[in-house]
Formats: C-alpha cells, structure tokens, sequence
C-alpha cells in the first residue's frame, strides 16, 4: 500500500532529494537498486470523435519498475488496465484511434529504499530534459487495506518528512476498506503527474 | 388338334392340323389330317380363338361363327368351329411353335362358352347355333409402343425371306419316297404348270382322297415340312404337357440288367489304378509346391528385402522421403531439444553384393549414412579431482575408449550405429549447453571452458572437470586410445544426471504448462504469461523462474557428492583410529540429489545401554553440514573437513563423562558435580574439556575426571583423610570423626589399569573403591 505526494522544494530538486536519503539512510534504511516510473499521454483521435464534438479523453499508458512486466493503461477518471508489455506494440497499432500528446511524457527516477516493511521510493520528476518536482512513495508491505494502515504511514513519514506531511490522498476517499492494489498506485502517480504538468515552472512556495 | 397358320395374302395357309371335323356325310366326328383331305385351309374349331393373318393395322373383329363353318370362309377372319376336345383330349391346344411367316396365332384355351360334347352334337342336328366370338389378338406383332400410344409393328416377312427360312430348316438328305415321287412328279408337273391348273381341278373333281399333284416344285418339301413340323409339334405338346406332371407323367421303363462285363477284375483295378494315379498327381503337385516355397524362403533369407529392412528401420526412426534419397532424423528435436544440429542421416541400399560369391551372414540390403561429426562414440566424463597445480595441464583431455555398450543380439547393425550416432548428439548438446551457461553466467569463481573440458572450482583445492570425450572410430585415433587413465575418478551418477538434466530440459519445452499457449503470447510458463496483466513484482516474478542452468545445477551435485564421501571418510578414519569410544555411522537410504543424511553414535563398547547420550543427526547439504544434537542443539558446520573432525572427537570426549554419569547411577555413585565446558585447566584446542566428580555412596572415595579432546583423560581419587599417611597432624582437629573426611587426591595411573575400555576401567575403579557389601 503507498502513496506518494510532491514535495516542495526550497532549494533545488537535486539537493532536496539528497536530504530525503539521507534522513533514511540515517533512519537505517538500506538501499535497493533504483525505480522508474513514467508516463505517456494519448487523446482520442479526432475522427473517432462525434458530431458534437465532444472533448476526446485522455488516456494515460504508464510503466512501472515495481511490476517490471505489466503497463497500465488509464482514463481519468475511468478504469485502470493492467497488461503485459505486448500493450505498448498494440498503442502503436492503435495510432489511428489515439494519438500521442506532443511533449507529454513525464517520468520519475530514483532510488529505493527498503526499510524492515516500508519500502520508500525517493525520486525526480522530470518532463524532456527538465526536473519538475520530486516524488516520495512510501509502500507499507503487509497491510492490503488502506483504512488500516493510515495513521502508521503518516506516522512513518513524519519520522523523516517532517513538516511537509501531506494529507490523506484522495484514491483512499470512498473506497477505505477495499484492498488496495498496484492500479490505485498507478492512479496516484497519474494524479501527481498531471498535478506536476499544470505547474509550468518550478515553484518556490510549498504546495500540499 | 389345330395347329395353324392363318392365311394371309402372300401365302398360302398351312395347315398342319389334325383336324377333328363333323362329317357332313355321317355326321360323325373324323379325326384325320386335315392337310391330308383338304387342301383349302379350313378347319373347324370349336374355340375361343383368336387367329390372325398379321396383317397391318387390322382390328381385330369380333364375329359370330355359326356352328358349320365350312361353308363361310371369310378371306380375313376365319371362323372355326371345333368340337371341345379340350376336355375329353389330353392334348393341348398350343402355340405353333414354328413362326412361319412371324404370324403367332396365339390360341387361347377356350373360355365359358365351351360347348359340350353332346351340345355340340345337338348343334350339329341343327339346334340353334351360339355365336361365339373370335377376336384376333393383333395382326402384327408390337415391335415398340411409341410413347404417345402408337404402335410400331414388326414387318412381316416377305414370301422369299419366309422361303428362305423354311428352306433352312429342310434336312435334304433324309427323304420320303413320296417326296421324291412328288418331287419328280413337281417336276413332271412342272412344266405342266399352266396346265397343272387344270389338272388340279380335275382333280379336285376327282375327291377328297386323291392327294393333290404339286402344283409347284417344293411341294414335296413342303409336305415333308409339314409332316415334320406336325410331328415336332405333337412332341412339343407331350413334353410340355408332361413337364407340367399334371395330366401326363413320364415312367421310367425298367430295363433288363445290364450283361455283366467280360472282366469285371480288369474293370475294377483298371479303374482303381486311375483314381490312384489321380490322387498321386495331386500330391506330387502339391510337394512341388512346397519344394519351391522352400527354397524361395532360403534364397531370400540370404537376400533380404531392401523394403523389408526399410519397414524394420522405419518401426524404429523417422524417415521422409527427399527426391531421390531417403533421409532420417536422429535428432531430439521432436522431443524437445534446441539443439540446432540437424541430425539427419542417409538411407542407402547396399548394392556391393557379391552373387557369386558366399553371402556373409551378417549382410544387410539397407545401410545408413550418419553425417560424420557423429561418428565413433562419446560420452560425458565428470571427475573431481585435486586441483592442478600447472594451469597448461588444461585442454590436455584424457580421453579413453570406453567399451561401446553391448547392443542388444539380433539388433541390426543400423540400430546400433544409429544409436551411438545419437549418444553422440546428445553428449554434444549437453557439453555445449554447459559450455553457453558457463560463459554467461557470473559466479565468484570464473569456470573455464577449454576446448572440450569445463572446469570449474566447486571447493577451494577442488577441481571439477566435465569433459566430453568423443572417439571416433578410425584407426588412427585407436592407436593412441589404448593408453588408459585411470577411470576411477570418473563420476558415473553424475554423467547419468546430467543425461537426466538434459532430458527433463528436453520435456519443459513440450510440457503442457507451455503448451497450448496462446498465439500472441511469448513461450514460457503459463504463469509468467500472466505475470504482465497481474501486476507481479520482483518477488513474485523471481519465485517462478528456475533460474538455475544445466551446470549450476549439476556443479550442485557435485559438490554434494564430494561433501558426502568426504563426511564418509572422515568419521570412517576416525571410527578406525579411535576405539574407544567407538564411532558408528547409519547412513540414510533415501537421499535426494542435494541432500544425504547419516545417524552418528558414540558408544562405548559393552555400555551401549547406559551410555547412549551422544547421538548425532548429520544432514549433509551442498555446501555445509547440519548437526542436530540428541539434547536438541543445532550446529551449523562448513564443509571443511576439519572442522567436523574436530566436532567429533569433542563430542567423543564428553561422551566419556557423560559415560561416567551414567555409570555413577548405575553405581550408586552420587554426582557431587558435572559440568561439559569446563573453564578450568589447560586449554583444548579443539573443544572444550569436560568434568565430572563422583562420590562414593558411603561417602569415603570420590573420583574426579577431566576428560578433554586433546589432553585426554584424567582421573583423580579422593581418600579420607585416616588413609593418607603424610597428612600432617594438627592439633586444631580434635576429634577423630573429622578424619573420615575426604583428604587429598590422588591421580589414577589410568594407563595402567585393567580394563578394555574407558568406562570399564572406571567401574572398575569404583567396584574397588566401594566397599563390598557382605
């Protein structure tokens, strides 16, 4: 179960993010490799739109290291696919019905931690050659349900967050004691991604 | 009985009809031949008949007949009258048989309106006559009927067609006399014909008896024709009359016996001669039927059948045909390999017979053509060895000859050429299976690939050697084959598990976890398949991965097996230079590839029951050994082969206390301390020294032993104080009691004392220091 927010940034991304290893490896995690998690964009193509002309949607198809052979594929505010890898073969085959959003892919990279049963995930959001944000996912192992485990993680991320503790994701909202899965994860980075794009530069003021 | 030709307009009629008529003159009924008195076809027929000229298109007309219809001759129809014969006269009305001119007058029997005899009579004194009705069946006969109804007729035949066929039927060399009478008489009238008429008249003037003079040259045939045909006909009659077996039967006539043969010996072995010579033929048929078959059967013994051999080698190989040439597979492609060998071998048929010359007996139509990187025959050596010292030894492979294994008798030579052809494949693919793994993968110990040999550094001073030793069968290379290494080092189980390995390899490919697999999704295991759309992390996804190749698995093994017969040897060398106490291995017989395990006691010989307390579980793994102790510690040791040396002889030695514990009990010798580590005393090397004080059960002895792995046993005795003589006396112990103390020690001459073993010295030495209860 986890849950990641951005972080705001005082200084610039890269050393906020050495301070965040630091504080867990000081904390006594122990490093595990590194992750990646990235983000494409595609809109309905315009002729399989209606004669009202509705908005196409948009659908995200993102990746994750964690699951180094599934893609996700989501709307918005729709469902969430999980495949194999033989999807990205089929978006291209799709090209007439999606097309790619210019510019759109955004990805997070960084490093992993494993902490006894929290796993952190410390990464940079970048879009093309520029770093947006950071991204901190804490995944709490042996708890499926997200109600149950709250109030641990936040307690958790106090330990080496400190004061930018964000609150309650908005994915645990009216689904509290269903088991939480690797699509609701997908659906956080989504949301803290689009969150990230709509920021054109790089803030200064804390956001959460 | 009428049999007659109608008259028609060609011809005149015939008739050859007996002819039952009224006499107009008496009145009587005459039989006679009508041919004989009349000449005009006339003849009474009392009878429903139809009589027909053929003629075309003629309907059939009904008319009555008066009774005497003599007079009233009609040129169409022809009234008969006939007295019913049909009753009294066991003779048919028939069918002429002949079809003179095709005219069929087919005479129905006559129907109601028969008259009877004496009605008949009564008609012909001029009672009232009955009409009967004639009605021709048809004039002509149907050839077909169109389909619209009309009828074609068969033309009738002309009067020389009809000439023609009745002159066929005439024997001319059987004549009457009449005949040539009339002949010559036709021919005498012959030129008389214009006047024949005349004549002719005159003589029908002259009576009805006169026969009548030909008119024409063929009278006579034709009487005698006539004559004939009457009489076929009445034969015809009675036959069928009598085939019918209702009205007339035919009797055998009995004949006289037959006059008896002048020899009726002769007769009878003449005939017995024949049918003997009749059997014998057949005999002699049949014999040299088999004679032949039999000597069919050996020449093709020795010529066997290149087809028959063809369908022995195909029950066993596969075979396609290619062209012209016949090709095999001797691959395991069909069962699973990768291998990208082709493995196909020739058919061929061996034509350099001599058929001159004897055929050897182990001749073959068919020989096959292996491709030749699979000649001579391989096999796979693994051996543990110490680990050389020269690095250059490497790629000096020693090869021997291994005997090539027997075939099984009656085998053709084939299968065993294609066999040791395919051991051959199968060593190679296994060799470079193991060769590809261990290039790539990365252990802390690089394995070493040089040209056929895989070396690799299971232990430390340890060499594991896979080799693939291929010989081939020229001459040449057996020269140098007869040098032989020493095959003892070569690991048999470990060649047959990797023979094993490569098949279960083999099967995964064709396994039913692989297939069927759906088109779009990559080859592997089902689950991994659905690792993608399941969202399986890295946990998940490296728990279904055997990630272990060929020669991980099989340098397992081998570690295993060293670690196992080096753990034999170390407790068999020390089982023989220690005996007291004695060490006994029970070896497991189940064991699993990567796992053995064995039952260590350290017992003392002839105490076993009491002293049983050092019982050891060893589990030998790949890599270390598990001890699982009797009081329930587990030690973990390396496969050092020190290392459980010396846990053996530690435990040996505290087997030694723990024996004087028990025998203390069994003694009734109170323990006044024991204690497995000691901290006293000179330090062990290996282990730690064991104690234990013992008293006496009156009190006055107690013995103390320190027993170590090293430094031995021993053995000390405490006296009361009243038996040590050199213990100065002092005036602070007044009274006498305090003397029955225990006092100093004193050590024990262990060496010296009598006495198998440890434990027997020490009950021993208790016996004697208690006092004997009498």
């Amino acid at each position: 179960m986890g849950l990641e927010m951005p972080v705001a940034e005082g200084k610039s991304v890269q050393q906020t993010v050495e301070l965040l290893t630091r504080k867990l490896e000081m904390l006594g995690a122990e490093k595990q490799g590194t992750f990646c998690v990235d983000c494409e964009t595609y809109h309905t193509a315009a002729s399989t739109l209606g004669s009202q002309g509705q908005t196409g949607k948009l659908m995200y198809v993102m990746h994750n290291s964690e699951y180094p052979l599934s893609c996700f594929a989501l709307f918005e505010n729709g469902p969430c696919l999980i495949a194999d890898t033989n999807f990205d073969v089929l978006m291209v085959k799709l090209k007439g019905f999606f097309q790619s959003a210019k510019a759109s892919k955004i990805e997070t990279r960084g490093t992993r931690y494993q902490y006894c049963d929290f796993l952190v995930k410390v990464g940079t959001v970048t879009m093309g050659p520029s770093a947006r944000g950071i991204s901190v996912e804490v995944e709490y192992g042996p708890c499926v349900v997200a109600s149950d485990c709250w109030s641990l993680l936040l307690e958790f991320l106090q330990s080496f967050l400190g004061s930018h503790t964000p609150g309650a994701p908005a994915v645990f909202g009216n689904r509290h004691d269903v088991v939480y899965g690797p699509a609701d994860t997908m659906v956080q980075y989504m949301e803290l991604f689009n969150k990230i794009r709509k920021q054109q530069q790089v803030p200064v003021a804390g956001i959460r | 009985m009428p049999v007659i030709q109608t008259e028609s307009e060609y011809k005149p009629p015939v008739n050859g009809s007996y002819f039952a008529h009224v006499n107009s003159a008496d009145g009587g009924c005459l039989l006679e031949k009508y041919s004989e008195k009349r000449h005009d076809f006339e003849c009474a027929l009392l009878a429903n008949l139809f009589a027909s000229e053929g003629q075309p298109g003629k309907p059939a007309e009904f008319s009555s007949c008066p009774l005497n219809s003599d007079e009233d001759v009609n040129k169409w129809l022809h009234f008969y009258e006939m007295k019913a014969p049909l009753v009294c006269l066991p003779v048919f009305v028939s069918r002429d048989p002949v079809t003179t001119g095709g005219l069929f007058v087919p005479l129905f029997l006559p129907r109601a309106g028969v008259l009877s005899p004496l009605a008949d009579a009564a008609s012909m004194s001029g009672v009232r006559a009955v009409r009967i009705s004639i009605e021709s069946a048809c004039e002509k006969q149907v050839q077909e009927v169109g389909l619209d109804g009309t009828e074609t007729y068969l033309q009738p035949l002309s009067m020389s067609q009809n000439l023609a066929r009745l002159a066929q039927r005439i024997d001319f060399s059987q004549g009457s006399g009449s005949e040539e009478e009339e002949a010559a008489g036709a021919e005498g009238d012959a030129q008389d014909w214009p006047g024949a008429g005349s004549s002719a008249d005159q003589d029908d003037e002259e009576g009805l008896v006169k026969f009548q003079p030909s008119l024409w040259p063929w009278d006579s045939v034709r009487n005698n024709l006539r004559s004939a045909l009457t009489e076929m006909c009445v034969l015809y009659d009675v036959l069928s009359i009598v085939r019918d077996k209702k009205f007339m039967t035919l009797d055998p006539v009995s004949q006289d016996a037959l006059p008896p043969k002048q020899n009726p010996q002769t007769l009878q072995l003449m005939s017995k001669k024949k049918s003997l010579a009749g059997a014998a033929q057949i005999l002699l048929k049949g014999a040299e039927r088999l004679t032949k078959s039999v000597t069919e059967n050996q020449e093709n013994k020795l010529q066997r059948d290149f087809n028959s051999e063809l369908l022995r080698l195909r029950q066993h190989w596969k075979l396609r045909k290619v062209g012209d040439k016949i090709l095999g597979d001797l691959s395991y492609r069909s069962a699973g390999s990768l291998f990208p060998h082709h493995g196909t071998f020739e058919v061929i048929k061996n034509t350099d017979l001599d058929l001159d010359k004897k055929i050897p007996e182990d001749y073959c139509p068919l020989d096959v053509q292996i491709p030749s990187d699979l000649e001579g025959s391989a096999y796979i050596k693994v051996s543990i060895q110490k680990q050389s010292p020269d690095i250059g030894d490497l790629g000096t492979v020693n090869l021997f000859k291994r005997s090539l294994p027997k075939s099984k008798p009656g085998s053709p030579h084939w299968q065993t050429k294609l066999e040791a052809a395919q051991n051959v494949l199968l060593c190679k693919e296994i060799f470079a299976q193991l060769s590809r793994e261990a290039v790539q993968i990365k252990s802390q110990i690089p394995h070493i690939v040089v040209k056929n040999q895989i070396i690799s550094q299971p232990f430390p001073n340890l060499q594991l050697s896979i080799s693939l030793c291929h010989s081939s069968n020229d001459k040449k290379s057996q020269k140098f084959a007869t040098e032989k290494q020493s095959p003892e080092d070569h690991l048999y189980v470990l060649e047959h598990n990797l023979h094993l390995l490569i098949r279960e390899f083999h099967k995964q490919t064709l396994s039913s976890i692989m297939m069927p697999h759906p088109a779009s999704a990559p080859f592997g295991h089902k689950r991994m398949r659905l690792s993608g759309p399941q969202a399986f992390d890295k946990n998940e996804i490296n728990s279904l991965q055997s990630s272990e190749g060929l020669l991980e698995k099989i340098i397992k093994q081998a570690k295993h097996i060293f670690l196992r017969s080096r753990t034999a040897a170390t407790i068999d060398s020390l089982a023989s230079r220690i005996e007291d106490p004695q060490i006994q291995a029970h070896w497991s017989n189940i064991n699993d590839v990567y796992e053995s395990s064995v039952k260590v006691l350290i017992t003392s010989q002839g105490y076993e029951q009491i002293c049983k307390s050092i019982q050891l579980q060893l589990n030998i793994g790949v890599e270390q050994i598990r001890v699982v102790h009797r009081d329930g510690r587990v030690i973990t040791l390396s496969y050092q082969e020190q290392e459980l040396q010396d846990f053996l002889l530690s435990q040996m030695s505290q087997h030694q206390v723990h024996a004087v514990q028990q025998l203390a009990k069994v003694m009734g010798w109170q323990v006044l301390s024991f204690s497995n580590h000691v901290g006293l005393g000179p330090i062990e090397s290996i282990g730690n020294a064991s104690a234990i004080t013992v008293a006496s059960p009156n009190g006055d002895y107690a013995i103390s032993v320190r027993n170590g792995p090293e430094s031995g046993s021993k053995i000390m005795v405490q006296f009361p104080r009243n038996q040590c003589k050199d213990l100065p006396k002092s005036d602070v112990l007044q009274d006498t009691k305090w003397s029955h103390l225990r006092g100093p020690f004193k050590e024990v001459h262990w060496n010296k004392m009598e006495g198998r073993n440890f434990v027997y010295k020490m009950e021993l030495l208790m016996s004697a220091l208690s006092p004997c209860l009498l």
